[in-house]
């Protein structure tokens, strides 16, 4: 399946947006949905970073896709191409000229950790548990939205607005994400390590490591470690 | 048929470094118009004088060097002062709209580098219409040949050129005069003990009374300069600084990288104003100054000078990729043998051979880094192709740090360095008194010359010296020109690598202090001849 790349899931999620305005705010649904998300730029760090196992996200709201072309490329058509028995003017003239999306969309795609099961589900229930009150501040106004009522019902609900993917490009390495900012945190302080100890006597440098290999505990993951959203450490 | 350039549109300084020229010394003068008839009756006398790219010598269709040169620029509030149409004014490119104290953000001049520190021309430019540059004039002055080849007699000569320069100033400030106001002649340049100047004089660094190609930190510079179709001086220059071919050899770079209106080494005309005659044979020139924090520098490489194994001198050549005496490469010369072959070379060669050993190299053998450091001054802002590299995954004798170069994934081992290069004019400014002290007036004035600002500029600076990602370096900066920092949290830091099939470690120079600070600078557009004629004339018709 596309959608997985060892133990990494690419998740994309197309909800479409109600055509609805908030009166008193002069606002359409979907303008108050971007208008939201934009705002998580002015926090310290994006709600997202609470959602375990997040490798990277995006968020936006497509407004269209306008296309103004001759689709077509089905097997009928190809076979069509090959054995002309409906003429190709014909056949064009029974196309749209143009096409748009029917609605607005809330699109959120996700790089996540699922491990070995590939099933995206029990992030998506962690999600709920760990950001709902975001999550329903901009999936309110979706397409049936208001059925979703807890942790299940978010799970299904993404599923079915949930694309398959393909071209999946991984840019993780396929731990889990603890695991990861682990590493980044042991990498980040070793090669401190690596400046403040250069050139020391070989017994002393075996001492100060014997400490740096305690302070850091490289088994320990939950801390010290590198906390999610962070790109530099302290 | 080779590919011919029109010498006689192009300013000279656009083609010639004047100081490999016999200019040691340059006085640069900037001014505010502020009468628009009157500044393009300015532009039309300084255009008569203006030092073309002409082939200099006894012959036909060559003229005699001129005791002193002159070359003009305008930024783009100078262009608009001068009348430039609308049409042709929205053609330049946004980066040069905009100017250098704009795009502090892209350059990474924060901190004592940011606008707020520059020299007060500069900090004034583009905030008041009285204050703002719009003309950038240059004066270079020929130095006879001394007497003979003692100190004294080098000294002299070198005095004659700067009475030149004095004397092409004076001829400047008439041409000032002549417009009764209509040109203003904007001062503000510090001067060595803090007092405001009118000019930002620039002369070579002097040893022993002898003019030297070094600057203040002793590294010799601008040899790598590139070069490109149809200049007919650098003919024998080829080698080292054009582009390498798939087959190995060199050729000269396509001139639309330096020069507006001809094709570039993608095959296309660089973006330029209408109409083509405003911008054909003209090009973008970056101004900088670059102040030298010379006690700083003395003291990091005195510190690391005792700790790193190889010693203060190669440790001098690490940062920059040359050594100090002769300027020799590093991947030539990376140890005290092959220092030593160098050097008996380059004793006995003639001129032209000294000049091949010098800039005739390329990292081939040098992928992992471990002669020239990735962060080193000449890798970083001309990588040759060496970044056409790759970690060999599938070679087990391949250890960690060891890079290959990539094959068959470019069409010329250069793809990735040619639309990067940049010409590179100007001398040091001011005399280092005390070299324990930062705080002297001292560094180089930097003229940097290309057709895309964003593109080659630009990108150098922010991608290649500021951060080290295309030299799998992560964020390391390039070792004298980055803008590091010595904060306790992010301090700046840079690996000099080593061969990795040894078992020496690598030597990591720690907390690297800010070397070069910005101390001024401006965006500016180097009209042809002919241009500079139509933009005098007010002739200048996009239509």
């Amino acid at each position: 399946m596309g959608n997985l790349s060892g133990n990494a899931y690419a998740l994309t999620v197309l909800s479409p947006i109600k055509p609805g305005i908030i009166a008193d705010e002069q606002i359409a649904y979907a303008d108050k949905v971007r208008s939201i998300l934009q705002g998580w730029n002015g926090l310290p760090n994006s709600p997202m970073t609470a959602v375990p196992q997040t490798y990277l996200c995006r968020y936006f709201v497509l407004d269209n896709v306008y296309t103004e072309s001759q689709p077509g490329g089905s097997a009928p058509d190809t076979l069509n191409d090959w054995l002309p028995v409906v003429p190709d003017w014909l056949r064009r003239a029974a196309m749209p000229a143009h096409d748009q999306l029917k609605s607005r969309y809330l699109v959120f795609s996700a790089n996540v950790y699922v491990g070995p099961s590939g099933d995206i589900a029990p992030y998506l229930r962690g999600m709920w548990q760990a950001i709902r009150k975001e999550v329903e501040s901009i999936w309110q106004y979706c397409y049936g939205f208001d059925e979703v009522k807890d942790a299940d019902g978010f799970a299904a609900y993404i599923q079915r607005c949930a694309l398959p993917a393909s071209l999946f490009f991984v840019g993780s390495n396929d731990e889990p994400l603890p695991e990861q900012l682990k590493a980044l945190y042991i990498k980040q302080q070793f090669a401190r390590f690596a400046v403040d100890n250069q050139g020391l006597p070989t017994a002393t440098l075996r001492q100060n490591f014997q400490a740096f290999m305690k302070q850091i505990a490289p088994h320990e993951l939950a801390t010290p470690t590198w906390e999610p959203g962070k790109y530099r450490l302290p | 048929m080779t590919y011919q350039l029109d010498l006689l549109d192009i300013q000279g300084n656009v083609l010639r470094a004047y100081g490999r020229f016999r200019y040691p010394a340059a006085r640069y003068v900037f001014f505010n118009i502020r009468d628009g008839a009157k500044g393009r009756a300015f532009v039309a006398a300084l255009t008569r004088r203006v030092t073309t790219a002409v082939q200099w010598g006894e012959g036909p269709d060559k003229l005699p060097p001129p005791e002193w040169t002159l070359n003009v620029a305008f930024n783009y509030q100078g262009l608009k002062e001068l009348d430039l149409p609308r049409e042709s004014l929205i053609g330049f490119s946004p980066e040069f709209v905009a100017g250098m104290k704009d795009r502090k953000d892209i350059l990474g001049d924060d901190g004592p580098s940011a606008p707020e520190h520059w020299d007060p021309i500069w900090q004034h430019n583009r905030e008041t219409r009285e204050h703002d540059v719009h003309i950038f004039v240059s004066i270079n002055g020929l130095m006879p040949l001394p007497k003979d080849a003692k100190p004294a007699a080098v000294q002299a000569a070198v005095n004659d050129a700067k009475a030149r320069v004095e004397a092409g100033y004076r001829w400047l400030l008439e041409q000032v005069a002549a417009q009764q106001g209509g040109v203003a002649l904007l001062g503000g340049h510090r001067g060595d003990n803090g007092e405001l100047l009118d000019y930002q004089d620039v002369q070579a660094v002097l040893e022993n009374g002898v003019p030297t190609s070094k600057e203040h930190f002793g590294y010799t510079d601008g040899i790598g300069d590139p070069v490109f179709e149809g200049v007919p001086y650098d003919a024998e220059r080829i080698n080292g600084r054009g582009k390498q071919l798939a087959n190995g050899q060199w050729a000269p770079l396509a001139a639309g990288e330096f020069l507006l209106g001809h094709t570039d080494e993608a095959l296309e005309y660089p973006p330029a104003p209408s109409p083509l005659l405003l911008a054909r044979n003209g090009t973008y020139m970056i101004y900088r100054k670059l102040h030298e924090n010379v006690g700083t520098f003395e003291r990091y490489l005195d510190e690391h000078g005792q700790r790193y194994p190889g010693g203060k001198e190669l440790l001098a050549a690490k940062f920059v990729g040359r050594w100090r005496d002769n300027g020799a490469p590093i991947v030539k010369a990376w140890d005290d043998a092959s220092k030593a072959r160098f050097d008996a070379d380059y004793k006995a060669a003639d001129g032209h051979g000294k000049d091949q050993l010098l800039s005739n190299f390329t990292y081939d053998e040098d992928m992992s880094g471990g002669r020239c450091p990735f962060s080193a001054h000449i890798r970083r802002i001309n990588p040759r192709a060496s970044l056409e590299f790759t970690r060999d995954e599938q070679d087990p004798a391949k250890v960690c740090g060891a890079f290959s170069v990539s094959e068959g994934a470019f069409d010329t081992p250069g793809a990735l360095a040619n639309r990067r290069r940049v010409l590179r004019r100007g001398l040091p400014y001011g005399t280092v008194k005390d070299r324990s002290r930062d705080d002297g007036n001292h560094g180089i004035i930097i003229m940097m010359l290309n057709a895309d600002i964003n593109r080659q500029f630009e990108f150098v600076q922010q991608q290649w010296i500021n951060y080290g990602n295309d030299f799998k370096a992560g964020n390391d900066k390039e070792i004298l020109l980055g803008n590091h920092s010595q904060s306790e949290h992010f301090p700046s830091k840079a690996v000099l690598q080593v061969d990795p099939a040894s078992d020496d470690a690598p030597y990591i120079l720690p907390r690297l202090p800010r070397f070069v600070e910005t101390r001024g600078g401006e965006y500016f557009f180097v009209p042809s001849l002919t241009a500079l004629r139509m933009i005098a004339a007010g002739t200048v018709d996009p239509t």
